[in-house]
């Protein structure tokens, strides 16, 4: 099920990274801010976290414009690391800035269905699973539609495969790159706020997610809609089977639960090495 | 004539998904001359000097020269059995000063081993003096003009004391006066010893250097001679000029 | 001018030959430094001159071939973990710690370095955090390694405290020095081609893998010699002192600070960032990462090629405004 979040969040983070070639280190933090807003509205306004999803995506994604606008911009044509740094820092500020906000407490979303499940052929399922899942396959099918059918969209591939090509036939670079980033933040937010009904919320949660977002652009292969779900969903059932390992190497006694991340990115490397464009990719461009 | 320094191309082909940008090519290249290799624009000359200079290898057929097949070495070790080559789209290594980018060439080509570091610089400062660039020597290679960024690829490649140079486009760009200059470098290395093949499409600069010519057409190897031979073959002027015309029309009406 | 200098051996690809200069006299004086008998301070150097050393291990890869890693810690906590398995087989001599760590940081750097650094671009990077995260769960469910508990070596007697710093000083001035040896000579050059052009480097006759490794694996031995003497100057070692998320981007800041593919710019940056932080950790306890990524986000928006770079400029404000320029939309 977390599959399904983790597509949308890696969504988001291949968008920027595939189209800016910005890695955005902020990517995680971006979540946690989406997790954030919905609790705040949970709270103090008793708003159903699912309505809090387009908020949390509207929100962020007129966060994520600015930034690009005001400051990515200025520097997104320098090498790599430029872009790199300048997130990193974001990511400082914006997580020690939630921490004055929230302070570092661990803070929970419960609506009064949260208990709620129904049993399948002996399995228990919980109703707020299922629905996360729904939600993040629907935000997902959103998100291909518009990239494939929208000016903009098509404005936003084009630029993909040539800058300066694009520039000609009349794309406005510096607000197309604001709009993809926004929207990279947009995903992150809406994923946050799905995050919100399953997990504990902390200034720090993010991080563990913009390291499976990288994991999940590279196995699905960057700036692909398709890649990122399939990616998202591989990486889901990779992660649980990892955790019921148990392995005895060379008389060290390895338990699954806690090398699930170590057998994820083994699964990486190779992936890597094997198929450096993604199981779904392209050739390199 | 021994067999050494003879670049002998057999039924080369090479394709790209399912096109054929060379089918059965064949020629021989004899040391010291200088080979024009022509073909209107698609039909497989920059495929070939990249075959020929080791960057890719063929689907069928092989490249060998002094009595080593090509595909069986290592890209950068080509350049040690003698090798060098320009790049159409040129490849300056732009945060480098122009000295450095050919003191590279130096340093790790053919006898770069043997050479000291100042050995490699005082080599390539000879080399922009002779192709024109002193005067350009300490800025970045990213604040050259077009022409002398062509004339910085062939320094590079000189540098690696080559027997035999590939020249692609390399005089694409230049006003006549500046051809002049390049064919009489082009001649200046030729008379060291070293054989070269130039694709080039100024006609005239081509005719008035090549000891022979190669012409190519979708692929395919369609005329060898001299260049007399060339000018007057039915089957060049329908094949090359014929496109040319065909294109030149084609811009005429939009 | 630049023919005089490059006859001194200055100029060329190790950066402006005054920032050096200037690294070199504040080495120097850091010399000096235990004499004041100031332990706060010793402390607080050491970790800067560690921090220099890491950041020249980074930079030789990252700054010189242009390969960006993500996950250099691990060389780090390599070395750390050197030192520390040797002391629990009693063996507590930084002569024997660091060659050991130098050996195994390079023999490592080797076997990952010739499949990963296939790899372009990002997904190198993408590669090299991969290893350093699995190397940290790794060294956490590893018996042998003390797992999450850590391992504690022997503790340091107070007469020995200097040693440790004039250690540390040591490593990062044999890591300065060799930068700018490496750049005076061929392979920096053959570094620097792979950087500006990996195919024309190729067809020039550098052997992209066997040098892109060298950088790695020479890289690696110097992050990890700053691992082996600061482990049992610490005294202690676990998985989240030796991979560190803060010691592996870091480096990475202060060589961009600094100046990357420069011989100074890891020292200089490694000087600024890590004094300031230092300042504003003690000034503002709470919330000194604020201050820390905003200065982060001002470096990269007004001197994003770094302060060797300035030092370097001729052109004046005009080469700096249009320099700018050219990485804007």
């Amino acid at each position: 099920m977390a599959g399904g979040i983790l597509a949308v969040a890696a969504l988001g983070f291949s968008l920027v990274w595939g189209i800016l070639n910005i890695i955005n280190l902020a990517h995680g933090t971006f979540i946690m801010l989406g997790a954030y807003i919905t609790w705040q509205l949970f709270t103090s306004f008793h708003l159903d976290p699912f309505l809090s999803v387009p908020i949390a995506f509207a929100i962020m994604y007129g966060f994520g414009y600015v930034l690009q606008r005001g400051l990515i911009n200025q520097v997104v044509r320098a090498p790599i690391l430029a872009t790199f740094l300048l997130t990193f820092g974001l990511s400082l500020l914006l997580v020690n800035l939630a921490l004055i906000v929230w302070t570092g407490d661990t803070r929970a979303v419960s609506p009064a269905y949260s208990g709620a499940n129904f049993t399948v052929a002996g399995v228990t399922v919980p109703w707020t699973k299922l629905a996360t899942l729904g939600a993040a396959l629907l935000i997902t099918a959103l998100m291909h539609v518009w990239l494939v059918r929208s000016k903009l969209g098509r404005a936003i591939r084009a630029m993909a495969m040539d800058v300066g090509a694009a520039q000609l036939a009349g794309v406005r670079v510096a607000h197309v790159y604001a709009v993809t980033f926004g929207l990279g933040a947009g995903l992150a937010g809406a994923a946050g706020a799905l995050l919100s009904l399953s997990y504990s919320l902390n200034p720090s949660m993010g991080e563990p997610f913009l390291i499976k977002s990288f994991v999940v652009c590279v196995l699905g292969g960057l700036g692909s809609v398709q890649g990122a779900l399939v990616g998202g969903l591989v990486y889901g059932i990779v992660e649980s089977f990892a955790s019921q390992l148990d392995v005895t190497v060379l008389g060290q006694h390895l338990s699954g639960s806690g090398l699930q991340d170590v057998i994820a990115l083994v699964v990486l490397l190779v992936v890597l090495v094997a198929r450096p464009t993604g199981i779904m990719g392209r050739a390199a461009a | 004539m021994s067999a050494d320094g003879v670049l002998r191309i057999e039924n080369v082909g090479m394709r790209f998904g399912g096109l054929w940008a060379l089918k059965g090519v064949s020629f021989e290249v004899r040391p010291g001359s200088i080979v024009g290799l022509i073909g209107p624009n698609g039909s497989g000359k920059t495929t070939l000097m990249n075959v020929i200079s080791g960057v890719v290898k063929p689907a069928e057929g092989e490249v060998a020269y002094a009595g080593r097949t090509i595909a069986d070495v290592p890209t950068h070790d080509v350049c040690r059995l003698g090798i060098a080559r320009t790049f159409q789209v040129v490849k300056p290594f732009a945060g480098l000063t122009v000295r450095e980018n050919v003191a590279v060439g130096a340093m790790y080509g053919r006898d770069g081993a043997t050479l000291s570091t100042a050995a490699c610089f005082d080599r390539a400062q000879a080399l922009l003096e002779e192709v024109g660039l002193a005067r350009v020597a300490e800025r970045p290679a990213s604040d050259l003009t077009i022409p002398d960024r062509k004339r910085l690829e062939v320094a590079k490649a000189l540098a690696l004391d080559p027997s035999l140079l590939l020249l692609d486009e390399v005089m694409a760009g230049l006003n006549a006066s500046e051809v002049d200059e390049a064919l009489h470098l082009l001649r200046a290395v030729n008379a060291r010893g070293v054989t070269l093949i130039v694709v080039e499409h100024l006609m005239k600069a081509i005719m008035s250097i090549s000891t022979s010519i190669v012409v190519l057409a979708e692929g395919k190897k369609i005329a060898e001679g001299l260049p007399a031979e060339i000018v007057a073959s039915p089957a060049v002027v329908e094949a090359y000029l014929g496109a040319r015309y065909a294109a030149r029309q084609g811009r005429g009406r939009t | 001018m630049n023919r005089l200098l490059r006859g001194l051996g200055l100029g060329g690809i190790t950066g402006s030959p005054q920032a050096f200069a200037v690294s070199l006299g504040i080495m120097a004086l850091l010399l000096a430094l235990p004499a004041l008998h100031n332990g706060y301070l010793e402390l607080t150097f050491r970790n800067i001159l560690m921090f220099a050393a890491m950041s020249y291990g980074w930079n030789l890869l990252g700054g010189y071939t242009g390969y960006v890693s993500f996950g250099n810690v691990v060389f780090f906590g390599i070395g750390a973990y050197c030192s520390a398995v040797l002391s629990a087989h009693h063996v507590d001599s930084l002569l024997a710690d660091v060659p050991v760590a130098l050996v195994c940081a390079a023999l490592f750097a080797i076997v990952v370095g010739v499949p990963i650094l296939r790899l372009r671009g990002h997904y190198f990077g993408i590669a090299t955090l991969g290893i350093a995260l699995a190397a940290a769960d790794l060294a956490n469910n590893l018996d042998v390694l003390g797992g999450s508990g850590g391992l504690a070596l022997k503790q340091v007697p107070q007469e020995q405290f200097s040693l440790y710093y004039y250690a540390m000083w040591a490593v990062a001035l044999a890591c300065m020095l060799g930068t700018f040896a490496i750049a005076r000579s061929k392979l920096g050059y053959a570094f620097v081609a792979i950087r500006e052009n990996e195919d024309a480097a190729q067809v020039l006759g550098v052997w992209p893998t066997r040098y892109k490794v060298t950088a790695y694996a020479l890289g690696a031995m110097m992050t990890a010699a700053a691992g082996a003497v600061y482990a049992p100057a610490n005294g202690f070692v676990d998985p989240s002192i030796a991979f560190a998320v803060d010691d592996n981007v870091f480096p990475i800041v202060m060589s961009i600070l600094g100046g990357m593919g420069t011989a100074a710019g890891p020292f200089i940056g490694a000087l600024l960032l890590a004094g300031l932080n230092e300042i504003l950790q003690s000034q503002f306890v709470k919330i000194h990462s604020l201050f820390f990524g905003a200065i982060i986000v001002l470096v990269v928006l007004f001197l994003p090629r770094g302060i060797v770079y300035l030092i370097g400029l001729r052109g004046g404000m005009r080469r700096y405004l249009a320099d700018r320029a050219a990485f804007r939309v």
